[in-house]
């Protein structure tokens, strides 16, 4: 015991990783970039300030978070009120957002003990229990901090909770390997087959993360994979074809649901708190020619015998 | 999820999906034309107001001016049955209104009149910016401003008034409003069921010679010899009257017939004048004789007095044994047992109630309100209670989706799995109903009652979320509404108004002189000692001028207690007899309390001079600390977080400590209750701003929920946080019910999975104890397209609390308080 994770959310009841109604609890850190990522405060490890500056009551009004940054010029205001923190010089010491009492600045992260997450998650055990959920940990990638993931899982195993293992599987097959006998589901994602698009889009090719599919599919835990659908980067039949291959072929049809998440914007507000440009700025979409694309995809899979649905659920 | 299941069943799978929220351009939703048409001519039909009532009760007060005042009240009542106005309406099969023509609002001048001549001269009921009601005439106008004249003086409202001191009438509506005693103080009390059990299995003459059996063994020796001879001769003249006021429409419906071209209509015609002349008097013979019987009693007790919530009772478990017999030897169908629960319940909503402004303002619509109509549950030994009415009763209210009734399944641990899937489905379609009840807190908090298990066990709602004994307790519910965050003003502003700085409440201090959180605490409890002493006196005020001027013998024909002692239910003849005021705005005090505690005392961040220059500058100029106290840096109610939540059990113990127990003059007991339905909004018009970040004038929280202000929700945690919350009080304390609205939007609830995600929830929710709850499946989104577009929402109900109302027709601060409360996610 004693170890401590990362932390930038704990959301009680979701339900959208993983059956019933469960707690997710959400680590920072991810190996990699995706473009359509809605989570880009999940990106580093460090705890991070980000700026929300529609909530700022005007620096004439307030000015807390001047009084307490200890660096100088980091704090850029725009029409009076807070705009951006230059990272460059930014401490990441969040005293901005401990001061700040509108929450303009909102602090991304935060060492939790394993104790502290138990509390939480305790409180809702009634809701699992009738629902058959339980515990989520998602990311960011929480491979990144497996020997803290390792151990929430044990404390939940011993309490008798189910839990879920939401990881990119961009990671050492010995990280995994530490969670594994304490993970009931694992959640994942094939985001493209081939390498070099994989790459492009998403910072790393997908080599690893085929082979420890692979090795998953192998020992015998319960596997919901998802395809994020993003217009013109992994949604042509090609990909699909070759990903059903993949699934059927490689993890022999291990997989008790395929689940499709069809793109949308979200988390723009998240990439301007953190200063960070939107990368599918230009992406227009026709929601509805795009809802039924995605949807003769499902139709295909089905066709191929792998139990495919639109959307984050697991029965229609 | 339940291991118990049941093969009750009604005519559609237990597990149809209705729909998901509310649908623009919708469909009909009943299988049943007729059902479809007479829901839509109940919509078009106008609020007018009917003078019939007005003008044959008047008659009937001049022409029997000596008589005593319980047979005074029986001849108006004889007289407005033997002559109001009766109509048989195209493709009806049930028969009974409460005016003339149905949907419109007769006037109940013995309560008051003061504010009928004061709004027909100064600001007209058609010219309100909501519930609007329609004066057909001028002449009409004219005749309602006479006949109203001759009753200033005579009214309930005017003996109360002449009564109340100075003292309690400063905090009163007449006041400050500090608590609000609108309701009874203008209107009639309502709120019950009568045990229709009985009714049924004995019919009017039943009760007609048990009156006059009782009548006649009176001892001339009992003191109250006279009192009791009055009371059975009101009695038996008003059963009397309703047994002539059906047999004219058994002649009606007969000339109908006999005029009637379409043969299956003839047929239909013909049964209904057969069943008046059955349940004229005697007992129902089928299930559809003892809907007729069940709305000609309803009805009449709605032409009595217009206090609202007369509810229908455990309506699954009394009308059982006709339903059966009648599926048994093959006389009903399924099918037909459903149109006719339809059409009963599309009827259910033509009682509609005039309103004075500040009752209107209280509380929204234009219906009576109340009237619950209550399923499921466990027997009175037990065991679960479910069976095919009570799915019946589900099926026709998502086919019907109207105001009325107010549909509340028990739930209990055994609640079999179907009945909870075709409750959630109809929760999902997103008109409001069914809202749920537990059986294990309300038992408990009937029994505090001084009830037996036995008949704990029978309880039903009455009203919003009322727990009453049907036919045994007359219990004054929903008589006041206490706005305690302006009783917190007195706490912290040494016992005076914020905006006149006069002296109401005791001086115990004020924000910038107390030296310690306890000191506060202590405060808040004498302040609250002195204003509940103040409303509950005033309470008692209201109750007697019931009983001196407006008993209800034909009511308490219908309670088995006030058969037997010969007192009338005013007079406290009920078995049990209670007075229950509610507190609204525990939230808005919570979070007042753990802000003051926290950063006055905790972290010494602010002083308290400082909060109370904030209050009284209504935040201008202080917005740091109005950002802070609005952040989730400090400590709110509804977050799981025990400093708040501590301070919510606080206040909710205090409240109901100073209520409990006190004696009313019926010789009952006070019996307190935690909900607001929609008063938060008309009492947040007129409360200063308050330390939990509330500016002035805005909705104060509403029932068991969290605060919401202008700045955002300060429940920030979901829904199993909230859930958490308000279960760590005792709801049994509060005898007189507690109330939760939650809000989901569609997507939330959507597929099998949100179905069965939701009723996980729900049985979680239960076994937490909570007593209550009820759901609105309506994101923010859609209120808005619906303020935007009304004219394409026009039928869509909202949940607004004990009660749903058609979203369109509401005020617009109501409406805003609607979107503002936190739209849940899973």
């Amino acid at each position: 015991m004693g170890q401590k994770g990362m932390v930038f959310n704990i959301q009680r009841f979701t339900i959208h990783d993983g059956p019933g109604l469960r707690t997710e609890i959400f680590l920072k850190g991810c190996p990699l970039r995706c473009r359509w990522c809605s989570n880009p405060e999940s990106w580093m490890l460090q705890m991070q300030p980000g700026v929300y500056r529609s909530k700022c009551i005007s620096q004439k009004k307030c000015g807390a978070c001047l009084d307490a940054c200890p660096g100088g010029d980091v704090l850029k205001f725009y029409r009076g009120k807070l705009a951006a923190i230059d990272r460059e010089k930014c401490l990441h010491c969040l005293a901005c957002a401990r001061e700040c009492p509108s929450e303009a600045v909102k602090q991304w992260g935060e060492w939790m003990t394993v104790e502290q997450c138990m509390k939480i998650i305790l409180k809702d055990r009634g809701y699992y229990e009738r629902s058959g959920g339980g515990v989520t940990v998602s990311g960011g990638d929480p491979m990144v901090q497996s020997d803290f993931v390792e151990e929430l899982f044990k404390a939940c195993k011993e309490e008798g909770i189910q839990t879920c293992l939401e990881s990119t599987f961009h990671a050492n097959w010995k990280d995994i390997e530490k969670v594994l006998p304490y993970a009931d589901i694992i959640i994942s994602d094939i985001k493209h087959m081939d390498p070099e698009i994989h790459k492009q889009y998403t910072g790393v090719d997908n080599a690893k993360i085929l082979e420890n599919l692979k090795r998953l599919s192998e020992t015998g835990k319960e596997l919901i994979l998802r395809i994020p659908v993003i217009p013109n980067v992994n949604d042509d039949m090609d990909n699909i074809a070759a990903t059903a291959d993949f699934i059927l072929n490689e993890m022999n049809g291990n997989v008790r649901t395929l689940q499709l998440l069809s793109f949308m914007r979200l988390g723009e507000e998240k990439y301007d708190s953190l200063g960070i440009p939107y990368g599918m700025e230009g992406v227009k979409l026709n929601r509805k020619s795009f809802q039924k694309h995605v949807e003769k995809i499902a139709e295909y899979c089905n066709g191929r015998g792998i139990h495919c649905l639109v959307g984050t659920k697991e029965k229609e | 999820m339940s291991e118990k299941h049941t093969t009750a069943c009604g005519t559609e799978p237990f597990d149809k999906t209705y729909s998901l929220g509310y649908q623009v351009h919708h469909e009909d939703w009943s299988p049943y034309p007729r059902v479809n048409r007479l829901r839509q001519t109940f919509l078009d039909r106008p609020y007018e107001i009917d003078v019939e009532r007005l003008r044959l009760v008047t008659e009937a007060y001049q022409k029997h001016a000596r008589a005593p005042r319980k047979l005074q009240c029986a001849y108006a009542f004889e007289n407005v049955l033997l002559n109001t106005s009766l109509y048989v309406y195209d493709e009806d099969l049930i028969l009974g209104e409460i005016a003339a023509p149905a949907k419109a609002s007769p006037i109940y001048p013995e309560f008051s009149v003061a504010w009928i001549i004061d709004e027909i001269l100064h600001s007209p009921f058609e010219e309100r910016e909501h519930d609007q009601f329609y004066i057909r005439n001028d002449k009409e106008r004219q005749e309602i401003l006479d006949l109203c004249a001759w009753w200033q003086g005579r009214t309930v409202a005017d003996r109360i008034e002449g009564r109340l001191s100075y003292d309690q009438e400063k905090g009163s509506e007449v006041g400050e409003k500090i608590f609000q005693t609108n309701l009874y103080h203008y209107a009639g009390t309502g709120h019950l069921a009568i045990d229709y059990a009985k009714l049924m299995r004995v019919g009017y003459d039943g009760l007609i010679n048990e009156a006059k059996a009782r009548l006649s063994e009176l001892s001339m020796r009992d003191p109250e010899y006279a009192d009791k001879r009055d009371f059975y001769e009101a009695m038996i003249i008003m059963h009397e009257a309703a047994k002539k006021y059906i047999e004219r429409y058994a002649k009606l419906c007969e000339e109908k017939a006999a005029e009637e071209k379409d043969e299956k209509r003839k047929a239909e015609l013909e049964t209904m004048a057969a069943n008046c002349h059955q349940v004229a008097g005697g007992v129902p013979q089928t299930f559809w004789q003892a809907m007729q019987l069940f709305n000609f009693a309803t009805t009449l007790i709605q032409v009595e007095s217009n206090g609202h919530s007369i509810s229908y009772g455990r309506m699954d478990q009394w009308l059982y044994p006709y339903y059966e017999k009648d599926i048994k030897n093959g006389t009903l169908t399924k099918e037909f047992a459903l149109e006719l629960i339809e059409v009963e319940y599309v009827k259910m909503n033509n009682p509609t109630k005039l309103k004075d402004k500040g009752s209107m303002a209280v509380r929204n619509g234009r219906g009576f309100g109340g009237e619950s109509l209550t399923i499921g549950g466990v027997d009175k030994d037990g065991n679960d209670a479910t069976n095919d009415l009570t799915m019946l009763m589900l099926e026709g209210s998502a086919h019907t989706r109207m105001m009325n009734p107010w549909v509340c399944v028990r739930m209990h641990k055994d609640t079999p799995y179907e009945l909870k899937v075709k409750a959630v489905e109809c929760i999902r379609a997103g008109y409001g109903h069914p809202k749920l009840f537990n059986d294990e807190p309300a038992i408990k908090g009937m029994m505090r009652k001084g009830m037996t298990l036995e008949e704990a066990r029978d309880y039903c709602v009455v009203g919003c979320v009322e727990i009453s004994l049907p036919g045994k307790e007359y219990g004054w519910h929903d008589a006041a509404y206490v706005n305690t965050p302006k009783m917190m003003e007195m706490v912290l502003n040494g016992g005076r108004s914020m905006n006149t700085g006069a002296q109401l409440g005791p001086d115990l201090g004020s924000l910038d002189t107390y030296q310690s959180f306890e000191e506060i605490l202590e405060s808040v409890d004498k302040q609250f000692e002195y204003w509940t002493d103040q409303m509950c006196s005033s309470l008692n005020i209201i109750d007697n001028a019931h009983r001196e001027l407006k008993p209800l013998p034909y009511l308490s024909g219908f309670y088995q207690d006030c058969m037997d002692s010969g007192k009338d239910v005013t007079e406290g003849g009920a078995k049990y007899n209670g007075t229950g005021p509610q507190a609204s705005g525990m939230a808005t005090c919570a979070d007042e309390l753990s802000t003051i505690k926290q950063l006055v005392f905790d972290e010494k961040r602010v002083t308290g001079a400082e909060l109370l220059q904030a209050i009284r500058d209504n935040w201008e100029g202080h917005e740091k600390l109005y950002a802070l106290v609005n952040s989730s840096k400090v400590h709110h109610y509804g977050n799981d977080d025990d400093y708040a939540d501590e301070l919510f059990k606080f206040m909710f113990e205090c409240y109901c400590r100073h209520i409990s127990g006190r004696k009313n003059p019926r010789g009952g007991i006070f019996s307190p209750g935690v909900y607001s339905v929609n008063a938060n909004v008309a009492m947040g018009l007129n409360t200063n701003a308050s330390v939990d970040g509330r500016k002035k004038g805005e909705a104060i929280s509403d029932n068991m929920g969290p605060v919401h202000t202008d700045a955002g929700s300060h429940d920030v945690s979901g829904p199993t946080a909230l859930t958490n919350s308000l279960t760590k009080v005792d709801h049994s304390l509060a005898t007189n019910g507690t109330l939760m609205n939650m809000r989901f939007p569609q997507e939330a609830v959507a597929g099998i999975e949100g179905r069965d995600n939701l009723i996980s929830f729900i049985d979680e929710y239960m076994a937490k104890k909570a007593m209550h709850v009820q759901f609105n499946i309506m994101s923010s989104e859609t209120m808005r397209a619906a303020q935007k577009k009304p004219e394409d929402y026009k039928d869509m109900l909202v949940r607004v609390a004990g009660y749903s109302a058609y979203f369109v027709e509401l005020g617009k601060p109501l409406q805003k308080d609607l979107i503002q409360r936190t739209e849940l996610h899973f």
